[in-house]
């Protein structure tokens, strides 16, 4: 039952590092430049979910649960916006002159992955929660 | 031996294999609403219906070969498995079959929240049963 305890745990885990990827993109939406100054606009990122956690300590923690696989950038086009007075507007591709390239983040498809990150770590607590109360009924047969 | 006689006397040992059977499937649960957003994940779990169907008839069958002191002979089932140390261990086939979400996940999360409500419900009844028993054994011994 303790290994219930860390599967519910890495779930936790889990959502709570898509909530952080998720943070990072809704403040990056206004990202063009990279981090060595270059005009080269913000990816979004994505956390990918993989059955299974290694860093468990139990054993039915390592062979259930969940962990986060990778963490992938969203190839999708940057949006572009119309700007020829910005000073990182494109020269090229000569079909681009003029427009300047925002991440490719849309804040309101992120706040829906932010709501279903929360309640999926809600439901873990709620999982969590009942497991802690077997144990403790359990350890009270002792008592 | 007088004590192993007393604790798989009547229906402590069916109690504790209910118990069991319910802190098994909870790291199963468990599992399945830890793996809502997984990708290509497809929730198992196992069958209650059938783990109470062996049970019962394990039931039948030890009343049948000697009454309370005989030991309780739980049938494998294509799930669930008596390990000889006394322990169980489950296997999840059963799907829980919602339908097919764009990530390929068959996730049902009320079905589970309400199986895992009914799971711990499972448990507190058995670990209950179990603790007025051997509050009477208690009661027994001590002659009160």
């Amino acid at each position: 039952m303790y290994g219930g305890l860390d599967v519910s745990v890495s779930g936790m885990i889990a959502q709570r590092t898509r909530m952080d990827t998720i943070a990072a993109n809704l403040a990056n939406q206004g990202a063009i430049l990279d981090s060595s100054g270059k005009p080269n606009p913000y990816q979004r990122r994505i956390a990918v979910f993989m059955p299974g956690d290694p860093d468990a300590i139990s054993a039915d923690g390592k062979k259930l649960g969940v962990h986060v696989g990778q963490i992938q950038l969203d190839d999708a086009p940057p949006k572009k916006v119309w700007d020829p007075g910005h000073p990182y507007a494109r020269q090229v591709p000569e079909t681009d002159a003029g427009y300047v390239y925002y991440p490719n983040v849309d804040p309101v498809t992120e706040q829906i992955n932010a709501v279903d990150a929360m309640r999926a770590y809600e439901a873990n607590v709620a999982a969590a929660e009942a497991t802690k109360s077997m144990i403790a009924q359990a350890l009270r047969l002792l008592a | 031996m007088f004590i192993s006689d007393l604790l798989n006397s009547g229906s402590l040992p069916v109690l504790e294999t209910a118990a069991q059977f319910a802190g098994r499937r909870q790291t199963l649960l468990a599992h399945n609403i830890a793996n809502l957003s997984t990708p290509n994940f497809q929730p198992a779990d196992v069958s209650v219906k059938d783990f109470q169907a062996s049970l019962a008839e394990a039931v039948d069958r030890r009343r049948k070969q000697g009454g309370d002191g005989a030991p309780l002979d739980l049938k494998p089932t294509r799930e669930i498995e008596m390990k000889a140390g006394g322990g169980l261990a489950l296997t999840p086939r059963t799907g829980t079959g919602n339908v097919l979400f764009h990530d390929r996940n068959t996730r049902d999360l009320e079905r589970l929240m309400q199986d895992l409500a009914e799971n711990t419900a499972a448990f507190r009844v058995a670990t209950d049963l179990f603790k007025s028993r051997l509050e009477l054994i208690n009661q027994a011994i001590r002659e009160r």
